[in-house]
């Protein structure tokens, strides 16, 4: 909430494409447990030091949103942070007529603004007006960011939530005495959340859209590049939503989308490190069991189209100019998938990578590159290269050199040198994994989410060392093509800039 | 029938209490008491005298080790501002005497090891993460990194543009450019304020990175550390081999630093950028860890900015949500004196609106003792959460490294909490007033001017800073 990775844009690398032939550790040290209500438990036990990580992920996201209520989930996102009908407030009885009101004036002026040029501007002004003094009103009774003061004054770290396309995190990290506290606040939340001060905490939402897209070159171009690249799926939609989405956005619908999902048997929790995972299940048991189960998150049946063609976008900003390109590819789990996180680790792992040496170091056309697959795991999601020219050179040459890179895998053999120093690499990351609570509780969430199972990760290295230089340039030469691309632009205009 | 469905879920959300037999309130819980004792790394000093943190712990099969340099952009010689950043990142960058900078890669990523260095404002590491197995020859390649770096000349050549290239790239990012603008306004005068330019970067050659090298990295002046799965005597031979038998012909001598120039001048800077949300940052020098007011200063720091309880996060985000990001702090130096910065982002036409609040928030904090519940609530967060300092070996081990790097007192961690705990509200306000001084504030703004809701010079005299 505090500091969200949204859509994580450009950072996913290899924390999205992950890691382990045997994963080290990993097998034997994970303890399951599935409730009655579909609730999903997983934990490690570490007694490292006498802390424990607890992450709750839900499998819902911005993917599931429909187009009149997109940017709900991050939305909702914050709104879970408000409280609860015991915790946020002091009378929630007296409270909720109040909500109601503010809910009834807002639906109110949001239906004078969609009439656009035909609303009444006084009209919207009077509401808006009463709004704000109904929030205020309503203000009296709140305990302010009770979950966050209650975790910090118990020595609470890192409280924090994410959304992205596929999923929705909340995380945080406590002294391992305080374990019940957590499971005390977060089950109350799954059970009873009031999205209270909701136009409040929009107008921040907002902000933070200003904040990390408008005013900020580098993000607004990777926006515009995904949503050129998809033109039916939803992962081309910004998970913050347009700023027109947002707008529109009320306490109505973020309490439709919170009742039909955010559900345990949605829901994945992994607790690791100064724990009894006995005592743990009983825990969770006595406070989640029979909070009652929702509507499973449906699949995202719409498919992208195949591209027939390049796309091109252009952004104008005041920033020097970077260069994005996209394929689309394949799924989590999906056969080859693997051999796109073998190439992007040719590509652009470490300082012998290929790009590196050739863009960076050789013909020292850019300052920094970088592969990734994103916007999600779930669904087809886009093989991506990113990269910065170096002045004097230009996007258009970086473009180039960029895609004889790819051509040179159609072409050419990769070695095995390269291949096994890849694996060495997934063998480490896997046991560095294992070094925190927090890093183990975000993989097993994220890899039973979207993969079906944390077991991915045990099977994972050797699926990647299964892969040979046929294997890669086959699946160069399948999807690496002209038609298959869209290719996003930065271009720099005068400094100032171009008013948005 | 849509409304019908959620009316039944809501029903359905709504029996049952929240808390009963078997669930406990959040507010009244109880907790089994923790045990805790601050993890202690084994100290010892190498047969030429540099000192060494170990601490063991085998439960994953990697080792980390750690140097700590003194040095820094402190150190920059006028007119090349830059150099030790540069330096820093070719020691590792730069391949070894005995390996080219492309074979140093190799190797190395073959190996899944990793050796890494940078230089920061006083301070350097050079930091190398290795699997267990190969620890001996990884251990070897960071002592040539630090002992024999060759700092290949096309390597050199490659990091010297790139830095160019970030030069031209630091306005892009509007938030990025009123942090580094606010720095060089807070320091104005000395080598912290300096921010390296083109000119400055191109006048650094190879031969003032060899020499800056020579003069900082040395045995006796820094610090290793040692941590993860390795045998004990084993590894204290390995580097009394690689770094113990390192005797430097000279003795060291660090140039000296200037004083910080105390200046209390209030300004009001601008950068015009055409976007729809206006960075603010304001602040002016803050404290150094030896001040008395050091532990009044943490718990100010949370109850002002440091928190998402904060006085700031609370009236301009959560009441009034005018920003996605509000905060303070107190960057409490080690050396030099620290800074205070306080920032936020907020649509342009709440721009004049925001400082006002953000200002007469931190004033207010001078006027009146905090509350009993704020203190209270600062103290139990920072002395519950302290443990968290130390979750991994290697963070162990680095924090005591630093504590000795910078002076700390023999003392500090283990009276840490209890000092915490001794604060009073009137030392807090005593802080408050020696430490802030809103009619001394630099005020840095990037924003679209034309859109402001008052213009800025209801703040004082602005200079607009030009943007290449």
């Amino acid at each position: 909430m505090m500091r969200h990775l949204i859509s994580g844009c450009l950072l996913l690398i290899w924390l999205t494409a992950p890691l382990p032939l045997q994963a080290a550790g990993l097998d034997g040290r994970v303890v399951e447990h599935t409730y009655q209500n579909g609730l999903k438990l997983l934990m490690v036990e570490r007694h490292t030091s006498p802390t424990v990580s607890a992450w709750i992920r839900f499998k819902v996201g911005s993917v599931n949103e429909r187009s009149d209520e997109r940017g709900v989930a991050h939305m909702l996102e914050h709104m879970l942070f408000k409280g609860t009908k015991t915790l946020g407030t002091t009378d929630y009885a007296a409270e909720k007529p109040l909500l109601d009101k503010i809910e009834a004036t807002a639906q109110l002026m949001m239906a004078e603004q969609a009439k656009e040029k035909k609303g009444d501007p006084a009209r919207i002004a009077a509401l808006q007006a009463r709004l704000a003094a109904l929030e205020k009103e309503a203000e009296r009774y709140v305990v302010k960011d009770e979950f966050f003061d209650l975790y910090s004054r118990n020595g609470g770290v890192g409280y924090n939530a994410f959304t992205a396309k596929d999923g929705t995190t909340y995380l945080i990290s406590l002294p391992s005495n305080k374990l019940e506290l957590w499971a005390a606040i977060e089950s109350d939340r799954m059970r009873d959340p009031v999205l209270r001060e909701f136009y409040t905490e929009r107008a921040v939402v907002m902000e933070e859209r200003r904040r990390s897209y408008d005013a900020e070159p580098s993000a607004k171009l990777w926006e515009t590049f995904l949503a050129a690249s998809y033109q039916a799926h939803p992962y081309g939609q910004p998970t913050i939503g347009w700023m027109s989405d947002i707008q529109f956005l009320s306490r109505t619908k973020a309490e439709r989308f919170l009742h039909r999902y955010y559900a345990p048997n949605n829901a994945v929790i992994a607790v690791v490190g100064d724990i009894n995972p006995q005592q743990v299940i009983r825990l969770v048991g006595r406070y989640f069991g029979e909070i009652p189960p929702g509507t499973p998150v449906p699949t995202v049946t719409v498919q992208e189209e195949p591209q027939r063609g390049e796309r091109r976008v252009e952004v104008r900003a005041d920033a020097e100019p970077e260069v994005l390109i996209g394929f689309h590819k394949t799924a989590l789990g999906d056969k080859d998938d693997e051999v796109f996180d073998v190439i992007s680790a040719l590509l652009s792992q470490g300082r012998t990578s290929r790009l590196y040496r050739s863009l960076v170091l050789k013909k020292q056309l850019a300052s920094d590159v970088s592969t990734f697959t994103a916007p999600g795991s779930l669904y087809p999601s886009l093989f991506v290269l990113a990269a910065s020219p170096r002045a004097p050179h230009t996007a258009g040459e970086v473009e180039q050199a960029l895609l004889d890179e790819l051509d040179r895998l159609k072409k050419e053999p990769v070695t095995p040198w390269e291949l096994q120093k890849i694996l060495n690499q997934l063998e480490f990351q896997e046991i560095r994994r294992m070094g925190t609570n927090g890093g183990l509780a975000r993989n097993l969430t994220e890899y039973e989410a979207v993969a079906g199972s944390w077991r991915y990760l045990l099977t994972y290295r050797a699926k990647v060392a299964r892969v040979t230089p046929a294997d890669i340039q086959r699946v160069a030469r399948a999807w690496f093509t002209r038609s298959n691309r869209t290719v996003g632009i930065l271009t720099k205009t005068a400094t100032g800039g171009t008013t948005p | 029938m849509r409304t019908c469905f959620t009316t039944l879920l809501i029903t359905l959300c709504c029996l049952g209490t929240a808390w009963g037999a078997d669930r406990e309130n959040p507010r009244t819980m109880q907790f089994p008491p923790l045990h805790f004792t601050i993890p202690r790394a084994e100290r010892l000093l190498l047969d030429n005298g540099t000192p060494v943190y170990l601490l063991e712990d085998h439960e994953l099969p990697i080792v980390t080790v750690s140097a700590l340099i003194h040095t820094g952009s402190v150190y920059d010689p006028p007119g090349k501002s830059g150099l030790a950043a540069l330096t820093g990142a070719q020691l590792r960058g730069g391949g070894t005497t005995r390996l080219t900078a492309a074979q140093l890669d190799d190797e190395l990523e073959y190996m899944a090891s990793s050796v890494e260095s940078s230089f920061g404002a006083d301070s350097g590491t050079v930091t190398m993460t290795t699997l267990t197995r190969n620890l001996p020859r990884s251990l070897e390649l960071f002592g040539d990194i630090l002992h024999h770096p060759r700092f290949d000349e096309q390597r050199f050549t490659v990091a010297r543009q790139r830095a160019l290239e970030a030069i031209r790239r630091q306005n892009d990012d509007p938030k990025e450019l009123a942090d580094r603008e606010l720095i060089r306004a807070i320091y104005r005068g000395h080598p912290l304020g300096v921010i390296p330019t083109a000119a400055s970067i191109t006048a650094i050659t190879r031969t003032d990175l060899t020499a800056f090298q020579q003069r900082f990295v040395r045995p006796d002046n820094l610090i290793i550390t040692v941590a993860g799965d390795f045998n004990r005597n084993a590894i204290v031979d390995r580097l009394n081999r690689l770094i113990g038998s390192w005797r430097p012909a000279t003795p060291l001598a660090l140039p000296a630093v200037p004083p910080v120039p105390q200046t209390v001048t209030p300004e009001v800077l601008f950068a015009r950028k055409r976007i729809n949300q206006t960075v603010i940052r304001l602040g002016h020098l803050g404290i150094t860890k030896d001040d008395p007011d050091l532990y009044a200063v943490r718990l100010l720091d949370f109850i002002l900015g440091g928190s998402f309880t904060s006085r700031l996060m609370m009236e301009i985000r959560t009441n009034q949500g005018l920003a996605y990001n509000v905060d303070s702090a107190f960057d409490v130096g080690r050396r030099f004196p620290g800074t205070f910065i306080a920032e936020t982002e907020t649509k342009a036409d709440t721009t004049a609106r925001t400082i006002s609040l953000m200002t007469s928030i931190i004033a207010g904090i001078r006027t009146a003792p905090v509350s009993a519940e704020e203190l209270t609530l600062a103290k139990e967060s920072i002395i519950n959460s302290f443990l968290f300092a130390f979750t991994t070996p290697a963070s162990i081990v680095n924090q005591e490294a630093r504590l000795e790097f910078y002076g700390y007192p023999p003392d500090y961690l283990d009276r840490y909490r209890q000092r915490i705990a001794a604060v009073t509200r009137e030392e807090v306000l005593q802080a408050a007033r020696r430490h802030l001084h809103p009619d001394a504030f630099k005020l840095v703004v990037v924003g679209d001017d034309r859109r402001f809701d008052r213009p800025l010079s209801s703040f004082g005299a602005v200079r607009t800073l030009p943007l290449p």
